[in-house]
């Protein structure tokens, strides 16, 4: 098959670029990143299909499920810190798009309180279990739930740090190509969490107190 | 920690000890003696010749995509020899261990190597072979080509892209410090559960073996992100997606693979790193473990990952074919359909890896006809090279050899391969030589497409040619080999011969081992004339010196820039017009056209980063191979610490004048100029990388 | 690498944040998150429903979220986080689900029959105690999959 028929007039064709072309590097990190995010998605689809796999009644070897020790509640408690401070996020990226600096930082501080209350909720959820001897070495179910729960608790744990560097970031150099395209990036992170969240909460803790 | 571990643990050593340097291993302890002396050479040379600056600055601290490309290519064919070194280790056990008589040395019971050796010397030959060796091969080659080929400055993360060549380097180092500290996993490239857990495996050979391959994930991930985005992001005007070279659509589809696929290898590593540090049990036997849970998540990345390696290669395979056939590609639109349908099935057939597992009928059925599928757009590409040959003006240089071998390697492996998906032959020879004959004739058409590409790009990014007689004479050696290698594998893979021998029990199979012997001697030979042909074509670059156009019927858009390429690869960025642009350019006669007018562009400053961080994650990697937990910790808050300043610090880049690219392009043109007039005449100035390629812009200091 | 171009925060992807859209992605998924719970805990619903239930609720959860969080639509902005992300979607699913199918037909037939009845299913219907006995009235040979 030969090249389709050449509808260019090789003696008026444009040869080299004179509309000085430039390429928007604010969505150029996004997509790349959200490419990264959807990678880190495949991770926890894997984590999920594993888990999977551990959630019969023989994975965990007849010592605790999850219907024992799970206490929806406070799992739903958890729930609403982490969807707030995903609010909050918003709310700061809501500022941004009104060159509001303090409104932004006050969202992003917000965010970064409510991911703490989280994470406090969830450490002290597992020192609980810790300490009534459950642990991941208890069985292979519990190695899954343990680990496809902290995993998402590391990632929420990074985000903060991350959270309080770009408030830094911020606030010592302004609204600058790079600081834009952090933040949104980061806006693109913590919201995620919240989806993975959605997946966990459900389908680990909710679905596993229901058996 | 958490883990009882054998061989005792210290607080600042870790399992580190005297005992893991294997010194009294007779063949590891004379190697580590010429390694430190080759050291000590390389060293010497470099400060003899005072090339530290140089090296800096222009090599492990820079950003640009085509330079790094070629330090990916320079790892991959390092640790080609050495999986190629592993693999003769292995073909000369297994002829020299033959039957109950067979004598044994270096206190094995037959052979030269105790069956804990040569557990490592085959898990390493074929974790490096694939993922230390083809991978960089292949990710260097995108690296170098695939801006070119869409008109681009540089990729869409040049920093990143730094950073993902030194983490694979890291992972590299690492394999290559187990040789000489603690040991390496025994138990197959791929291991099998619950051999790795701790009990079975109490030494720090399957930690090595993880860490590698996280570090290794890491840096593909991060390099597959940088392709998607240059191509999706950073095409150059008029270069819409049917215009696109096919080996980027081959680029494309492949780092698709490599997104979607390398994270299910990230966490199977991660489960099998929360058994062997911190007791978990998704792997035991017994305690609510599941065996095959982890044969099931490696092989969800295991089957999209040859996938990946493949893809390039098929792209590599497209572009050279049409050049030296002159003639347009066969079937564009079909070979873009059949590498995105090659890479959406890739991902419905992994279990076809472990039919033997139980799943029953339903099951294996669905992922065997699901395999088999894969074989129509894998047959599509070859009837459209074959067609893109046929009636085209062939030029059967090296490069084509490579390219048409590849070929017929492909219907050999692809035939086997078919057969392999059919459950009821898959049962008689699983985890026989068969299907290792099958998955290295695959392998081979990606070295073969590789030597190819070598050969036909290397006068693009270092402006000469590689001579012709040495790159042939290496390719029939090769050839050779691969034959008398092969041949007899496949046929000890139907007559039983299971795989990973390292006492080969049935004496009737000695002739096969030594036609087999015979054949890596021949590929020995094969890798001597590839040093040759390096040493000749270096000795007579200023004889082959090339332009732009370096093979006079290349079609793609990296043809345009200048050979070798300058490092801001296009002074105006060329507006496209055409699919094969450069072949339509020349068809017209305007492939010599000017820019009338040079803006001011905008560069990326190198930097050390990435090569500190790179350092950082071997510090890490190896700290946590050896449970050093202060060390790992240290290594792990500089890592975060160093991303988090260099986030504040930024990189502004610097600014190219259009009247200083004016005056590089008109060098560039004189020089070309010179070659186009007189091939023979004396040699044109500028060293063997040519100033072009100087991250310095001041090049009048020559 | 900045060009010093236009004011960044007038980008298409930061003017895209609107506050009502963010309240709504939290309201929606909350609320679903909260009726998911409430049904839960109040042992209201037969098990199977109720895991169906809250898997409609998970899924309009998420769908919510994407739509308002992520701002996954078709505009030009975002047309190609769509795309990946409706590329990925099959992966999710096929990871997840040929893993399970691959492992249920395997448990079917490799399981030891005396707690493959209580085994069989993820550990949905069973009691505490380790598949000892065979729930009563189950089939053991069920037909899944035969």
């Amino acid at each position: 098959m030969s090249s389709h028929a050449s509808t260019v007039d090789p003696k008026k064709a444009e040869l080299w670029d004179t509309h000085h072309h430039s390429h928007d590097v604010i969505s150029t990190r996004t997509l790349g990143y959200f490419l990264y995010l959807l990678s880190d998605g495949m991770l926890f689809a894997t984590l999920f299909a594993a888990y999977g796999v551990l959630s019969y009644q023989h994975s965990y070897f007849g010592g605790p499920t999850p219907a024992e020790f799970v206490k929806p509640w406070y799992t739903f408690a958890q729930t609403i810190a982490l969807f707030l401070s995903v609010l909050a996020y918003g709310f700061g990226m809501n500022a941004l798009k009104h060159k509001n600096k303090s409104g932004l930082i006050n969202g992003m501080l917000a965010a970064f309180v409510l991911g703490v209350v989280f994470l406090v909720l969830d450490i002290h959820d597992m020192s609980h279990l810790y300490s009534m001897g459950i642990t991941l070495a208890s069985s292979g179910g519990m190695s899954a739930f343990m680990v496809l729960t902290q995993v998402h608790a590391t990632h929420i744990f990074f985000g903060l740090i991350w959270i309080l560097v770009m408030i830094a970031q911020v606030m010592t150099k302004g609204f600058t190509e790079e600081t834009v395209g952090r933040l949104l990036t980061l806006r693109m992170f913590w919201h995620l969490q919240a989806v993975i969240w959605v997946f966990v909460y459900i389908f680990v803790y909710l679905w596993g107190y229901i058996s | 920690m958490l883990v009882d571990l054998p061989g005792g643990w210290s607080p600042l050593l870790g399992r580190l000890a005297w005992s893991q340097i294997p010194y009294a291993n007779p063949i590891l302890a004379p190697l580590f003696v010429a390694v430190v002396i080759g050291a000590i050479a390389i060293i010497g040379l470099i400060t003899y010749y005072g090339k530290w600056t140089y090296l800096w600055k222009e090599w492990l601290t820079t950003v640009d995509h085509k330079k790094l490309g070629v330090m990916y290519i320079i790892i991959g064919l390092v640790m080609l020899f050495r999986g190629f070194i592993d693999g003769l280790m292995i073909r000369t056990q297994q002829v020299w261990a033959v039957g109950p008589h067979s004598s044994g040395v270096f206190g094995s019971l037959h052979g030269y190597l105790t069956p804990f050796h040569f557990g490592q010397v085959y898990s390493a030959h074929g974790l490096i072979m694939i993922l230390l060796a083809a991978t960089p091969l292949l990710v260097g080659f995108m690296n170098i080509i695939v801006p070119i080929q869409v008109g681009a400055r540089d990729m869409a993360y040049p920093y990143l892209n730094a950073l993902g060549l030194w983490i694979t380097a890291a992972a590299a180092a690492l394999i290559m410090i187990s040789l000489f500290v603690g040991d390496f996993a025994h138990n197959g490239w791929f291991e099998y559960a619950p051999i790795f857990e701790m009990q079975y495996s109490p030494g720090v050979g399957v930690d090595y073996w993880i860490w590698t391959l996280q570090l290794v994930a890491l840096g593909t991930t991060l390099g597959g992100i940088n392709i998607l985005a240059t191509i999706i992001k950073m095409r150059a005007p008029g270069m819409t997606w049917g215009k696109l070279p096919i080996f980027v659509w081959a680029s494309l589809s492949a780092n698709v693979i490599a997104l979607t696929s390398f994270p299910a290898l990230q966490i199977a590593l991660a489960l099998v790193t929360a058994d062997r540090y911190l007791g978990a049990h998704f792997f035991t036997a017994g305690m609510g473990g599941n065996l095959m849970l982890y044969t099931n998540l490696f092989w969800i990345w295991g089957h999209p990952e040859v996938y990946f390696v493949i893809l390039p290669a098929f792209g590599m395979m497209s572009e050279i074919f049409p050049t030296f056939s002159e003639k347009p590609l066969f079937g564009y639109i079909t070979m873009v359909l059949a590498s995105m349908a090659i890479a959406g099935v890739s991902w419905l057939v992994w279990l076809h890896h472990f039919f033997t597992m139980g799943a029953g009928p339903y099951v294996n059925t669905a992922f065997s006809v699901a395999t088999m599928l894969v074989g129509i757009p894998t047959g599509v590409k070859v009837f459209n090279w074959a067609f893109t040959m046929y009636r085209g003006r062939l030029t059967f240089n090296a490069a084509m050899l490579w390219a048409i071998g590849a070929l017929f390697l492909l219907l050999i492996g692809g035939l086997t391969g078919m057969m392999l998906a059919i459950p009821a032959i898959n049962y008689m020879v699983h985890n026989s030589v068969f299907v290792v004959a099958h998955f290295h004739s695959m392998l081979l058409v990606i070295v073969y497409a590789i030597f190819g590409s070598v050969l036909y790009w290397f006068p693009k990014v270092f402006g000469f040619k590689l001579d012709e007689f040495w790159a042939k004479t290496m390719f029939w050696l090769f050839s050779a080999g691969t034959a008398l290698v092969f041949v007899p594998m496949y046929m000890l893979g139907f007559m039983g011969m299971t795989r990973r021998l390292e006492y080969v029990f049935n004496t009737g199979w000695q002739s096969y081992l030594d036609v087999m012997e015979f054949g890596i001697v021949v590929y020995t030979l094969s890798v001597l004339a590839f040093f040759i042909l390096l040493y000749v074509s270096v000795r007579d670059h200023a004889k082959n010196r090339v332009g732009a156009d370096a093979w006079g019927t290349s079609r793609s858009l990296e043809w345009l820039t200048h050979s070798p390429v300058p490092f801001y690869n296009f002074a105006v960025l060329p507006h496209v017009n055409e699919r094969d642009e450069v072949a339509w350019r020349r068809q017209h006669g305007i492939d010599n056209v000017r820019p009338e007018h040079y803006d001011d562009i905008h560069m990326p400053n190198n930097t050390g980063v990435a090569i500190i961080m790179g350092g950082l994650t071997f510090v890490l990697g190896f700290a946590l191979t050896w449970r050093i937990w202060w060390l790992c910790i240290v290594s792990l808050l500089a890592i975060i610490g160093l991303m988090i300043i260099r986030s504040f610090r930024g990189d502004p880049g610097y600014i190219i004048t259009g009247a200083e690219l004016q005056r590089m392009e008109e060098e560039a043109y004189r020089r070309e100029a010179q070659i186009a007039d007189s091939h023979h005449s004396h040699p044109v100035s500028g060293g063997v990388v040519g100033n072009a390629m100087a991250y310095q812009r001041n090049d009048s200091s020559k | 690498m900045s060009h010093g171009a236009a004011d960044p925060t007038m980008h298409p992807e930061v003017q895209l944040s609107t506050s009502k859209g963010y309240f709504l992605g939290f309201a929606i998924s909350a609320f679903l998150m909260l009726v998911a719970t409430f049904l839960v805990t109040s042992h209201s619903v037969p098990p199977f429903g109720l895991l169906m239930v809250i898997s409609v609720c998970a899924g309009i959860a998420v769908i919510a979220q994407i739509y308002f969080l992520l701002h996954i639509d078709i505009s030009e902005h975002n047309i190609w986080n769509t795309v990946a992300l409706v590329l990925f979607i099959p992966l999710f699913l096929i990871t997840i689900g040929l893993t399970w199918w691959m492992f249920s037909q395997l448990y079917l037939r490799t399981m030891d029959m005396s707690v493959m009845s209580s085994a069989m299913q993820p550990a949905v219907h069973a009691s505490a105690t380790p598949g000892m006995a065979a729930m009563p009235g189950m089939n053991a040979h069920s037909d899944s999959g035969n």
